[in-house]
């Protein structure tokens, strides 16, 4: 026979024998394959597929052996920060995010999941520092801004949804603020929040993010305060909102108005919904 | 008939159990079990399976020291047959995760339809489903409802694939071990003759109902290697085909980090779209795949799971 084919005699027990043996193990693995998607599967899914009343005793079934509904949401959770681990672990401080031409500008949609606020509150807005090494608060206002040096880039934002748009920003550097009102020392995470964020009925929604100390500092993140040349509107944050192309879109909270630095991890509006952490690309 | 690809004699494929004969395991050729039990010659290491050396056996006429001995072909080794039944239940959360996540952002869109306000091509195919089984609603969502897990669950989806795409990853470093180890690769490899031996598994299968219907005989071109040409092409690409699908997903899922692999899509849609068509390409293998070894018999399914097979002739 070919090499390909090594035939062999074997012991007709020790043949039988292993082969019940692999049988039962594929048998097992069937079972428990089952079982692990049933378990994770969404709600939803399991009813459209076997009706409520089975969803219902299986679902109970499974939790007799364990497998509840809250162990499912942690077991899926870790995989989620294991994934975020891996892209913490990616993360160079030194690399780049790639640069484009001011002609590959791409329509950006306005991806505001509540609705878009009205511009009335850009006149009265403000931003206030926190968690600083003076250990009192700061109030910024527009002009302040513009007394830091200004940078203009050309980045991929991308979404967590799958869309992606390139767009010219420019505004000042994080790292220019960071260094312009130092944080406390021992801080290592800034949580960044909207308060004009809204929801979809029109009701006050903050929306907060939190940013890593080692990504503010990157120098392609920005505090943006103009989008293609011309300032942000509200859709897209007017007047101040951070572009870290190097994080999700979710990441890149629009119409901020406060700034913490922190010890801690900080929650995220999207991480509170479901989706990952840190959402490094 | 004639040997295509081989290029030393067999002595196996003397065997009245040839490759084109329907060998059952119940057969008494494939169970050729001497009845004396005083002698035990030399058996071959049952517990990792090793070949003996087949050159020195007359299988033909089993002799006296293969009492109590089964002649058969070692297919699989065991991390190859693990990984491959692995796949299942990973492939199947990967494909149905991922197009909950196609849904969030579909790539193949168009003008949105008057009648169905669908504006997405997959969309478009459920529905035209839809409107062939009765009694089901027919509305964009039905795809992802039917063939993905639902609609407005990206977050949940996005869990599923990244929890799978890691069990994925290690899952084929488990079959590229076990190709090593078992030295399965060498029936992966490509061969001088594919091409020709490719043109006439084709016209087997095209001619092969035509024939069954017209009674006439239409015997399967002899194959003397694992698989025949087809099976060969289709069972190396798949290696390729999941790493072209890891290296896509990276792509968009860490294109700043990976920057070097968008480049090679062309882009951050370039990605999106290649990884799109190695799924397409995982359901098209997946169709024959298992169509043909129902129809090829027990034999060849139960291979994958004890991995020896009792077909000595040869591969189908």
């Amino acid at each position: 026979m070919s090499d390909e084919m090594p035939s062999v005699f074997v012991d007709e027990k020790k043949l039988r024998r292993q082969s019940r043996r692999d049988f039962v193990l594929f048998g097992a693995g069937t079972v428990a394959a089952l079982a692990g998607l049933w378990w994770i599967a969404p709600l939803a899914s399991k009813k459209r597929l076997l009706g409520e009343h089975a969803t219902d005793f299986l679902d109970t079934a499974a939790a007799r052996f364990g497998l509840t509904k809250e162990r499912s949401a942690r077991f899926q959770n870790r995989a989620l920060t294991f994934d975020d681990d891996v892209a913490e672990a990616l993360y160079s401080p030194t690399r780049s995010v790639r640069m484009y031409r001011r002609s590959d500008v791409t329509p950006l949609r306005n991806n505001y999941n509540g609705r878009t606020p009205s511009p009335a509150y850009i006149d009265a807005w403000t931003l206030t520092l926190t968690g600083l090494a003076s250990g009192t608060d700061i109030v910024l206002r527009p002009p302040d801004l513009s007394l830091l040096e200004q940078h203009a880039q050309v980045t991929r934002l991308c979404c967590v949804e799958g869309w992606s748009a390139i767009a010219g920003w420019s505004g000042v550097r994080f790292a220019d603020l960071l260094r312009a009102y130092p944080p406390a020392a021992g801080s290592k995470w800034i949580a960044i929040e909207s308060s004009v964020n809204l929801d979809g009925a029109g009701n006050p929604d903050p929306y907060y993010v939190s940013i890593d100390l080692p990504t503010a500092m990157h120098p392609q993140t920005l505090l943006a305060t103009r989008l293609n040349g011309t300032p942000l509107g509200p859709d897209h944050g007017a007047p101040l909102r951070l572009v870290a192309p190097m994080k999700l879109g979710l990441k890149n909270i629009k119409a901020i108005t406060k700034i913490a630095y922190v010890v801690d991890q900080p929650r995220d509006y999207w991480a509170d919904r479901g989706y990952s952490k840190y959402d490094g690309l | 008939m004639t040997q295509m690809d081989t290029d030393k004699p067999d002595p196996v494929a003397e065997l009245p159990d040839s490759p084109v004969a329907d060998v059952s395991p119940a057969s008494p050729a494939a169970e050729a079990t001497p009845d004396d039990p005083e002698t035990t010659g030399q058996p071959g290491n049952a517990d990792n399976l090793e070949p003996s050396n087949p050159a020195t056996e007359q299988p033909s006429s089993p002799l006296d020291e293969h009492a109590g001995q089964r002649l058969v072909v070692i297919k699989h080794h065991a991390l190859v047959r693990l990984s491959h039944w692995l796949n299942v239940p990973i492939l199947f959360a990967m494909i149905v995760s991922g197009l909950s996540i196609y849904w969030a952002s579909p790539v193949f869109v168009h003008k949105p339809d008057p009648i169905t306000h669908s504006r997405d091509y997959l969309a478009d195919l459920g529905i035209a489903i839809a409107r062939l089984i009765p009694g089901s609603e027919v509305n964009p969502s039905w795809f992802y409802n039917h063939f993905a897990i639902g609609v407005y669950n990206l977050a949940g989806a996005l869990r599923w694939h990244w929890l799978f795409v890691y069990l994925f990853l290690a899952n084929g470093i488990l079959y590229l071990l076990g190709l090593i180890l078992g030295r399965g690769y060498r029936a992966l490899l490509p061969r001088r003759s594919m091409i020709g031996d490719s043109l006439a598994m084709i016209r087997y299968y095209a001619g092969v109902v035509p024939m069954k219907l017209a009674r006439r005989p239409w015997p399967h071109p002899e194959v003397t290697t694992k698989y025949n040409a087809l099976q060969r092409g289709a069972y190396a690409s798949m290696p390729i085909a999941g790493a072209l699908a890891l290296a896509s997903g990276w792509a968009m899922h860490k294109p700043v980090q990976f920057w070097w692999l968008e480049r090679m899509f062309g882009s951050y849609d370039g990605a999106r779209i290649v990884h799109f068509i190695v799924m397409i390409y995982f359901v098209l293998f997946l169709i024959p795949h298992v169509v043909l070894v129902l129809v090829d018999g027990w034999d060849t399914m139960r291979s994958m799971i004890v991995g020896w097979s009792a077909r000595i002739g040869g591969a189908e």
